[in-house]
């Protein structure tokens, strides 16, 4: 497999994890020690350090996941992720990728909506399983969030 | 306004009813843009801290109107409505920005920091001819000020000529918790989150208000107890009922007779990175969060240690804005700063805790869709209106639907 190969077998793996309500399978698409960031466009041009989300490792992640399958109480919808122009350059040990995404969010009783748009900044490893993120920087252009993100990006 | 527009009568009970109109009618909802925001109240409009150097300048919002926050060359803060004196035009479309002068690009009328029209292209004609007339006052058609009151780290503003001080707006009482978090200390900005949610804006004051919702909606706040009613708690008020300072302790993972009660709790739930909760006590005094409404626009948030404003715009009677700015003090450690960063994971769009808050409100406002004859109930605690000394009341509900119908005249 070629490297955009691999990079798409892997972001159509993590699109269909979250899409898919297998969020308790997000976690292992990362190998420790990780960080997982969903930032706006807006802290991350001014160098802001705040995330909408934040997790610092596999434990972090694994937390996330279970308050969004099992905790937190939200309206049901569907999620689809689009993940296209997706790039990817070897550098170091790992891999450095760039893609664009969009989420779209389906209510019952309204229109799809996009959720948000923006784009990965990824730093991804080889495994025995395939890749995996080492890091996944989620950079949100959106600048009113409609509602809430209830699950990751 | 003579006439009523909206659908019926305030309910009989009072103040322990509120009636669906109030969240959905039209009428009603311009009647707050009037007699609320542009009355005689402060609005929350930045933190010191975003705007550091003379020239740094800030969009902001009154009500629905755009409002630019500048700091003069002389370092004094001040506020105009972002809109050009000629013909109306958005003056600035950034969220913030550095400036020595602003320049609509429409005419190039062009202003100075404190808002003087300073002059535009062709004032003395082409070619001798055209140009303004000799007797057009530049003094006259400057950027539209709005008053502006600056106290230790965050900066309002008022489109009524007769509101009083913000000292006296906000009362002694409330003016000792407002002093709490901005106690003087430079503040330090972490970061902005900003969503639209469809739903009436009063309902996140309320959300903000009401104590009992934070010990069952929230598994997260339930069962680490961070915020709940068998954990010794106060709520204050100032005597128009529309500010508010819930304040209380954390509590432990245990089973109780007020967590028995709560289906949120969850007696085995355990983190897996347990650093999302490692809260240190940074204040003097017992209380480990205050969450506090300072009417109208503003929710001051100290939870453990997240930091934050929430300004609120109001969108119509079906839809809000909330900006949240998260701040810590210039003073910060690393530690610190990592420590409210990692807490924020709570709060914001996403957050563990307020992605519910978010979304049980935009539910009522899907409850309250041609139900305006109908009326929400707050008589958990009775029917009065005291300051209490725990948080299994809708008395910050009752005080603040007081203090609304006053100010609305409903």
């Amino acid at each position: 497999m070629s490297l955009r190969e691999e990079l798409e077998e892997f972001y159509a793996e993590y699109s269909e994890v979250i899409d898919g309500g297998a969020l308790e399978r997000w976690p292992e698409l990362f190998v420790e020690p990780c960080l997982y960031r969903v930032v706006s466009k807006e802290n991350h041009d001014m160098g802001l350090p705040l995330s909408l989300m934040l997790c610092e490792s596999v434990g972090m992640l694994k937390d996330r996941a279970h308050a969004s399958k099992e905790l937190n109480v939200y309206a049901p919808r569907a999620w689809r992720h689009s993940i296209t122009q997706i790039r990817g350059r070897e550098e170091g040990e790992g891999i450095s990728a760039r893609a664009n995404f969009v989420v779209f969010e389906t209510l019952l009783d309204q229109h799809t909506r996009i959720l948000c748009a923006g784009r990965y900044l990824d730093r991804l490893v080889r495994t025995e399983a395939g890749l995996r993120l080492r890091e996944k920087i989620c950079v949100y252009d959106t600048a009113l969030i409609p509602g809430s993100i209830v699950m990751p990006l | 306004m003579n006439e009523r527009a909206w659908a019926a009568a305030w309910p009989t009970e009072g103040d322990a009813r509120v009636p669906y109109w109030v969240y959905t009618d039209e009428a009603v909802y311009r009647r707050e843009l009037e007699r609320i925001f542009e009355g005689p109240t402060w609005s929350y409009l930045a933190l010191d801290c975003e705007l550091p150097k003379p020239g740094d300048w800030k969009r902001s919002w009154i009500g629905e109107k755009s409002v630019l926050v500048v700091r003069g060359e002389d370092g004094v803060v001040r506020g105009f409505l972002n809109r050009c004196a000629h013909r109306g035009v958005q003056l600035c479309q950034e969220a913030s920005g550095h400036a020595r002068q602003f320049r609509c690009p429409y005419h190039q009328w062009t202003y100075d920091l404190d808002g003087r029209l300073m002059g535009m292209p062709f004032r003395n004609g082409v070619k001798g001819v055209g140009g303004m007339p000799a007797e057009f006052d530049f003094s006259q058609h400057g950027l539209t000020p709005i008053r502006i009151a600056a106290r230790r780290g965050a900066v309002f503003g008022s489109l009524d000529a007769g509101t009083p001080s913000l000292e006296d707006y906000l009362g002694e009482k409330m003016l000792a918790f407002y002093d709490r978090v901005f106690d003087g200390r430079e503040l330090r900005l972490l970061g902005y989150s900003r969503q639209r949610l469809r739903a009436n804006w009063k309902l996140i004051l309320e959300n903000i208000k009401d104590t009992c919702h934070a010990s069952l909606l929230h598994v997260f706040f339930v069962t680490f107890g961070l915020f709940r009613v068998d954990n010794p708690s106060k709520v204050r008020m100032d005597e128009t009922g529309l500010h508010t300072a819930l304040i209380s302790e954390r509590g432990k993972q245990e089973l109780n007779e007020g967590t028995r009660q709560m289906h949120s709790f969850k007696q085995q739930l355990a983190l897996q990175d347990p650093r999302l909760l490692d809260t240190v006590r940074e204040f003097p005094g017992d209380a480990t969060v205050i969450m506090h409404t300072f009417w109208p626009n503003l929710i001051l948030q100290q939870q453990s240690n997240t930091l934050a404003t929430r300004q609120i715009v109001p969108r119509g009677p079906h839809e809000f804005d909330l900006h949240w700015t998260f701040f810590g003090y210039a003073t910060d450690d690393e530690e610190m700063t990592r420590r409210r960063l990692r807490q924020a994971n709570l709060m914001g769009p996403g957050g563990l805790v307020s992605m519910d808050d978010g979304e049980i409100i935009e539910r009522a406002q899907h409850g309250f869709a041609a139900a305006a004859d109908a009326a929400g109930i707050n008589e958990m605690g009775g029917r009065d209106y005291a300051d209490c000394d725990h948080m299994v009341t809708d008395v910050a509900l009752r005080a603040f639907y007081r203090g609304y119908r006053n100010v609305m005249d409903l």
